[in-house]
């Protein structure tokens, strides 16, 4: 199974975003800060990245995002960013 | 050999074995007491409730240590079963990213065995003694959250002097919003016509009077926000109550709080409540001359009180049923959770509680709080 590419990446973050915290889709777009503009706390950011976690791994198994990493997260492309480059085995 | 035996018992869990009720996780390690209260209870639940079938989860070389010491042939017992976890979110860990780096705590395979359902192997429900920000964290992560329930709240049922009330939030979110407080309203209002079959539930806000002015800025924002949000639904907001009309009832049918004030009243509730049973029975026994069907009629007419009888509270607003127990539970205490929990799952509690939210509030007008979320870190201990 081929990894998930960069646009795919950010539909399945986009979906995790608005299933969690309940937003408009259209309000979620790659600049978008998710503590600042979409008011996501700790419970909610781990929970959108355990939701990408899982829908990931249905395409590459195993995959997993180290938890040092989610201190850097601040927009919805970081998350993206994080993920591919764990995808592509560079992170 | 063991990831075989374990795998022979997980599998032994299934309806196919012969047991008819609901199947309830138990966290092995979790609270004050455990495991031993933990296991004691799990054997007065399976002696005491009779279609109740129990799930150890922990390290099962310490089940089978403890339940062989107290009961040497229960592996014969084909309701109480072993699931294994090696690992336990301590009480001094930050709840989210413990629970998130520990994938085999006890709290996230009790969750992960009630997201499998019993016909799969895994459980109707699950309980916990241990940190309550954990089993919040792992219920959310694990099972999720219910549509409109933006943090799920503890949902106590006290019985107060004019009936049962639902009282949350009892300690899972200490700090909260405006919004916050109104989705826990909805939930809660959703949760009382489910559990206490009141068709048009009263929900009042806790606060320090009964004037629409009274409290912090937080209450005060609150009490727009819900005279907004039950403008046109079937229940109804009543406004202010204080911490006597918890006990005493009356106003509300639901009370609604932080979970910070929520876990500091119900506590004093409970201490109060036994401080004062104590003091008048040991007043009455001083005097030499009181029979002892009276003492015991003294201690019975608060017993109803006593969290070891209550039975933990119910987390709201998450696809599963789970409860989460007084950390100092004895084993009494704990056979009670695993009767609330029972009860919940033999009662469809959580489809039951999510079709009333969503008749309550309905698709188009989504409860407030769907975005805004507290900005702290889970938990108290109920």
């Amino acid at each position: 199974m081929t990894p998930p590419t960069a646009a795919e990446v950010l539909e399945v973050v986009r979906s995790a975003v608005v299933t969690v915290l309940e937003v408009d889709p259209a309000v979620v777009q790659p600049g978008t800060r998710l503590r600042e503009d979409l008011e996501a706390d700790s419970l909610g950011l781990v929970e959108i990245v355990e939701i990408v976690e899982e829908r990931l791994a249905e395409r590459v198994p195993g995959f997993h995002v180290e938890d040092e990493e989610l201190d850097g997260l601040t927009t919805v492309d970081d998350a993206v960013d994080l993920a591919v480059r764990r995808l592509s085995g560079a992170g | 050999m063991r990831s075989l035996r374990q795998a022979h018992r997980r599998r032994g869990l299934s309806r196919d074995s012969g047991v008819a009720g609901p199947r309830v996780a138990l966290d092995l390690l979790g609270g004050d007491t455990a495991p031993d209260a933990v296991v004691d209870g799990a054997l007065l639940a399976l002696d005491e409730q009779a279609d109740v079938a129990v799930v150890l989860v922990g390290p099962t070389d310490v089940a089978e240590r403890l339940l062989s010491a107290r009961r040497p042939g229960w592996r014969d017992e084909p309701r109480l079963s072993l699931a294994a976890a090696s690992q336990v979110v301590g009480m001094h860990e930050d709840p989210v990213r413990a629970v998130r780096a520990k994938r085999d705590a006890t709290v996230r395979v009790c969750a992960r065995l009630v997201r499998e359902g019993p016909g799969a192997g895994g459980a109707d429900a699950m309980v916990s003694l241990g940190s309550t920000g954990a089993t919040l964290a792992a219920a959310v992560f694990t099972l999720t959250r219910l549509r409109g329930v933006a943090r799920p709240p503890l949902a106590a049922v006290i019985p107060s002097s004019s009936g049962d009330l639902v009282f949350l939030d009892a300690g899972a979110t200490v700090e909260c919003t405006p919004a916050l407080l109104t989705s826990f309203a909805l939930v809660g209002a959703a949760y009382a016509t489910v559990r206490l079959g009141v068709e048009r539930p009263r929900v009042g806000l806790l606060t320090v009077g009964e004037e629409a002015g009274k409290g912090d800025a937080v209450r005060k924002a609150a009490h727009e926000q819900l005279t907004e949000a039950f403008d046109d639904l079937p229940g109804s907001f009543v406004g202010n109550v204080e911490g006597g009309d918890v006990p005493a009832g009356g106003p509300a049918d639901v009370v609604v709080t932080d979970g910070f004030t929520g876990n500091v009243l119900a506590k004093g509730l409970e201490t109060a409540a036994l401080t004062v049973t104590a003091a008048v029975r040991a007043h009455l026994a001083a005097r030499g001359d009181v029979p002892d069907e009276v003492l015991d009629a003294v201690a019975g007419a608060t017993a109803h009180m006593s969290p070891e009888v209550l039975g933990g509270a119910v987390l709201l607003g998450v696809r599963g049923v789970v409860v989460v127990g007084h950390g100092a539970s004895t084993a009494r205490g704990v056979a009670s959770c695993i009767r609330t929990a029972a009860d919940a799952a033999r009662d469809g509690l959580v489809a039951r509680t999510a079709e009333a939210l969503e008749a309550l509030v309905g698709d188009a007008d989504r409860p407030a709080g769907t975005v805004e979320s507290a900005t702290d870190t889970p938990g108290a201990q109920p």
